[in-house]
């Protein structure tokens, strides 16, 4: 017994600095594309834990794995190990533990969900369709209908999406969200873009032959460059 | 003698004239409407449903029956054909599970050559951005090849070891419905035919999963796609009832659930899972197969724009992932219960020591086939259903973490304090174990829904997947195919490169699986020719590259060990009873097993896994209770 402490010991310290090691390197290798909404704060966020907790998880069961593999090795020897049939103790512990970090995960991604969800009574409401294989959006405030989607910075923003066709999935990398556009029904995705930039929409529900190069160019401008693109728009519209 | 004494060339005949036949009958209804006599959708689709029919009356898996209504006895014939060399009864219907077993193992081994030949093809055109060789439409019809291709042959794996090892395991003589046992190897030989058929004929573009309303317009290799499924179904249908049946009433006197070797447990949820699912997806790609060929607009929310009939359709494309996926989540856990119990079964043999939890495990096997049925919504949770109904499957989700930490803390527990030996077998058990890791722990990532938001559908699902697959299906049933190798061909296999494979497949598995992980992360999506290289800023390339390296090792791996059991299996070194010292009743019978597998009924004097016990065994059969 006295022999067990002493392994559990050693086991316990080469666990914790492989957690860390296991982090780093998730951290390191995982390149992320930047972050250009609102949501990509608490979503990162979340994924971070997680990098956490596989780094813990990983550690704890591959150093017991890896120590037990050394210190437990046969060594030439015929005989057997020792005759142990379990411990209820532990089996319990192991199942109840997981279960409030099971819960803990749970609950705040609910809160998380239901905050990316919310509607907002100030959104700015953008209509995208989905065809095989290109995107059309369609501004409701002025009937404007355009290939590239333009979106004011920090300004929250629900796309209302369609498809013409087949099913499609609108998914800009910088933005985080997902959803699919079904034929049929209208779905609704919220965001805020904060970062004025150029980024590339790109089709994530495979929708047939050109599913890859299903694309569309996004921009997020300042205030006063989305007005003027506005009334470019009316212009040409009028015209 | 003739080729067509082989049941199989008999049975492809069959395939043939059924698929004749079948487009004959099409053309003459057809004339008898007044409508033009060819056209090709509904002529495939009838024809290769008289095809599998074909081919099962050709083989003569339905033999028995057909006397059977006639009043003509059917005999169970034992051993060998009597006038034919003793190898073409596994090429033909035979009724020991034995041979049974192996077919199904071979079968599903070729087909795990075709989908990984496939694969290393896409995979070398994915190595740089651009497109390389493939055109997209075959590109795309490759990547759902290989996906339903492999899921075929993991399919075949779980019936061969479940077919060849759960009679051995619990002593008995066959399976409970050693006909119905046949009949559920032979529907796959159809059905993977018709699957690789539709390559040739336009293939499919909308992946394994065929979504419609893609797959409800592409082109006719989906009606081959769907049936070629439903055969398989089929087989899923009737060979779990049989293990079913074969666990619950032959054990032999004096073995409880709870003294079964694990293997059996983890097979028992398998079959409990295979034989209430299966119907779903069999019914999901049936009712495409029957919109595309008749029209009814089950999934097509407008309906058929066609020029034959303009009707509306009033569906949902929605139901049809649910349909899906209410067998297909738990397909999963399909593949993976019994490879998860073979760790079970190898390890507390290789670590000279009992079972840690017994219990634990076994009801753990069953809490995961549960579970596995509340938690189909996570596949969708971008698809457009009910947004507060993603909560529940979050939370069911991510209690599957916890029966399958159970499995991983148990394994642990056997290990630490034994004598672990580390022959091949063990070798790819400890690969599974890290393998499967990775798989289960990239899955909360993907349960909680907003973190699921980027990754769904981006190449990290691809990472993850392949993780649970290799590690819960791919390395056991290796480390299975390495250890029951001696069992049954009574020779033994070389240890050396045996772990040359090991050495080779697992780190390159590792970097395969971090890469696809990395690029997903990165914002490539899944199921795309083409991706842009300036990703992760600029370094997705060495990425793919890296995942291509490692794809070739793993292929190359795979080819090492089909060449040493090639090489082997008649002319190894004689491996004796019992090379690794198993209690397991199939071990203390002969290499290679004799016709009738116990030479008298088996009797439970002890536990499986009194490994460091002295003087206890676990049965006895006449042979060993005389020493």
């Amino acid at each position: 017994m006295a022999n067990n402490r002493r392994h559990f010991i050693i086991a316990t310290v080469l666990i914790l600095i492989c957690t860390v090691l296991v982090y780093w390197v998730l951290d390191t290798v995982l390149l992320k594309p930047a972050a250009a909404v609102v949501e990509a704060g608490p979503i990162d966020n979340l994924f971070d834990q997680h990098i956490w907790l596989i780094a813990f998880l990983f550690a704890l069961v591959v150093v017991f794995m890896c120590y037990a593999l050394i210190a437990f090795r046969a060594r030439g020897d015929e005989g057997d190990g020792e005759h142990v049939h379990g411990n209820g103790l532990l089996e319990i512990l192991w199942t109840v533990v997981p279960c409030f970090v099971v819960v803990y995960f749970a609950w705040i991604s609910t809160t998380m969900l239901l905050d990316l969800t919310r509607p907002n009574p100030d959104e700015y409401v953008v209509s995208a369709e989905g065809r095989q294989w290109s995107w059309l959006f369609t501004y409701p405030e002025n009937g404007a209908v355009t290939p590239e989607l333009v979106l004011p910075v920090d300004t929250p923003v629900r796309m209302d999406l369609t498809s013409d066709d087949v099913l499609h999935s609108f998914w800009v990398p910088e933005f985080r969200v997902k959803q699919d556009t079904v034929p049929g029904m209208v779905t609704h995705v919220r965001f805020t873009p904060n970062v004025i930039g150029e980024y590339v929409l790109r089709c994530a529900e495979l929708c047939g032959t050109n599913h890859g190069g299903m694309l569309a160019t996004v921009r997020v401008v300042s205030a006063e460059e989305f007005k003027l693109w506005q009334s470019e728009q009316l212009a040409q519209l009028q015209e | 003698m003739s080729l067509f004494t082989l049941g199989i060339a008999r049975g492809l005949l069959g395939q043939v004239l059924g698929m004749v036949i079948g487009m004959l009958l099409t053309c003459a209804v057809r004339i008898l409407l007044g409508w033009e006599a060819w056209a090709a959708e509904p002529a495939w689709t009838v024809g290769s449903v008289c095809s599998i029919i074909g081919f099962l009356l050709g083989v003569g898996s339905l033999d028995d029956w057909l006397k059977w209504t006639k009043g003509i006895p059917t005999p169970m014939h034992h051993g060998p054909p009597v006038d034919k060399p003793a190898w073409t009864r596994y090429f033909s219907v035979d009724y020991n599970h034995k041979v049974i077993g192996v077919q199904y193992t071979v079968w599903g081994i070729l087909l795990l050559m075709v989908g990984g030949t496939v694969a290393m093809i896409f995979r070398t055109e994915l190595a740089r951005s651009g497109l390389q060789f493939l055109g997209l439409d075959l590109y795309n019809s490759f990547i759902g090849m290989h996906g339903m291709i492999m899921i075929f042959a993991i399919l075949l794996g779980v019936g061969g070891m479940g077919n060849y090892l759960v009679p051995l395991m619990i002593g008995a003589e066959d399976m409970a419905f050693p006909r119905l046992n046949a009949l559920g190897f032979w529907f796959n030989v159809p059905g993977s035919i018709l699957l690789l058929l539709s390559l040739f004929i336009g293939g499919w573009d909308a992946g394994w999963t065929a979504y419609p309303p893609l797959s409800a317009r592409g082109p006719i290799g989906y009606q081959l796609f769907f049936l070629g499924v439903f055969a398989i179904g089929l087989s899923s249908i009737v060979g779990s009832l049989n293990l079913l049946v074969t666990i619950l009433r032959m054990r032999p006197p004096g073995m409880s659930l709870f003294r079964m070797p694990i293997f059996c447990w983890a097979v028992f949820a398998t079959s409990l899972l295979q034989l209430t699912a299966t119907q779903l997806i069999g019914t999901s790609f049936l009712m495409v197969s029957v919109q595309r060929a008749l029209g009814m607009g089950f999934f097509d929310p407008r309906g058929i724009l066609g020029e034959v009939s303009p009707m509306v359709g009033g569906g949902d494309p929605v139901l049809f992932q649910h349909l899906f996926w209410f067998y297909s989540h738990p397909a999963v856990y399909i593949f993976v219960l019994p490879g998860l119990g073979i760790v079970s079964e190898l390890l507390p043999v290789f670590s000279r020591k009992p079972l840690f939890g017994y219990k634990w495990i076994a009801l753990s096997s069953m809490a995961i086939a549960i579970l596995g049925f509340i938690v189909w919504g996570h596949h969708m949770f971008v698809s457009g259903y009910n947004d507060i109904l993603r909560i529940p499957f979050m939370y069911a989700t991510l209690l599957v973490a916890i029966p399958t930490g159970v499995k991983f803390f148990s394994w642990l527990g056997t290990m630490w304090g034994g004598k672990i030996h580390f022959d091949t077998p063990m070798l790819f058990v400890l690969g599974a174990i890290s393998v499967f890791l990775i798989g289960g722990l990239s899955g909360p990532i993907l349960a909680t829904v907003p973190t699921d938001f980027p990754l769904h559908d981006s190449y990290f699902i691809v990472g993850h997947f392949h993780a649970t697959m290799f590690g819960g299906f791919v390395f056991p049933f290796f480390a299975a195919l390495y250890y029951w190798f001696p069992k049954v061909t009574g020779r033994m296999y070389n240890e050396k490169l045996g772990k040359i494979h090991f050495f080779i497949m697992t780190p390159a598995f590792w970097v395969q699986t971090l890469g696809q992980m990395g690029v997903g992360v990165m914002g490539m999506r899944r199921r795309i020719a083409d991706y842009d290289p300036t990703l992760g800023g600029g370094q997705i390339e060495n990425w793919q590259m890296a995942v291509t390296i490692a794809g070739f090792a793993i292929a190359f791996g795979v080819m090492l060990m089909l060449w040493n059991f090639f090489q082997h299996a008649e002319v190894g070194v004689a491996a004796g009873d019992n090379p690794w010292r198993s209690r397991s009743p199939e071990w203390q019978i002969p290499s290679p097993i004799p016709e009738h597998s116990f030479p008298a009924p088996v009797r439970v004097v002890g536990e499986p896994y009194d490994y460091g016990l002295a003087d206890s065994g676990y049965v006895t059969t006449a042979s060993t209770g005389d020493d």
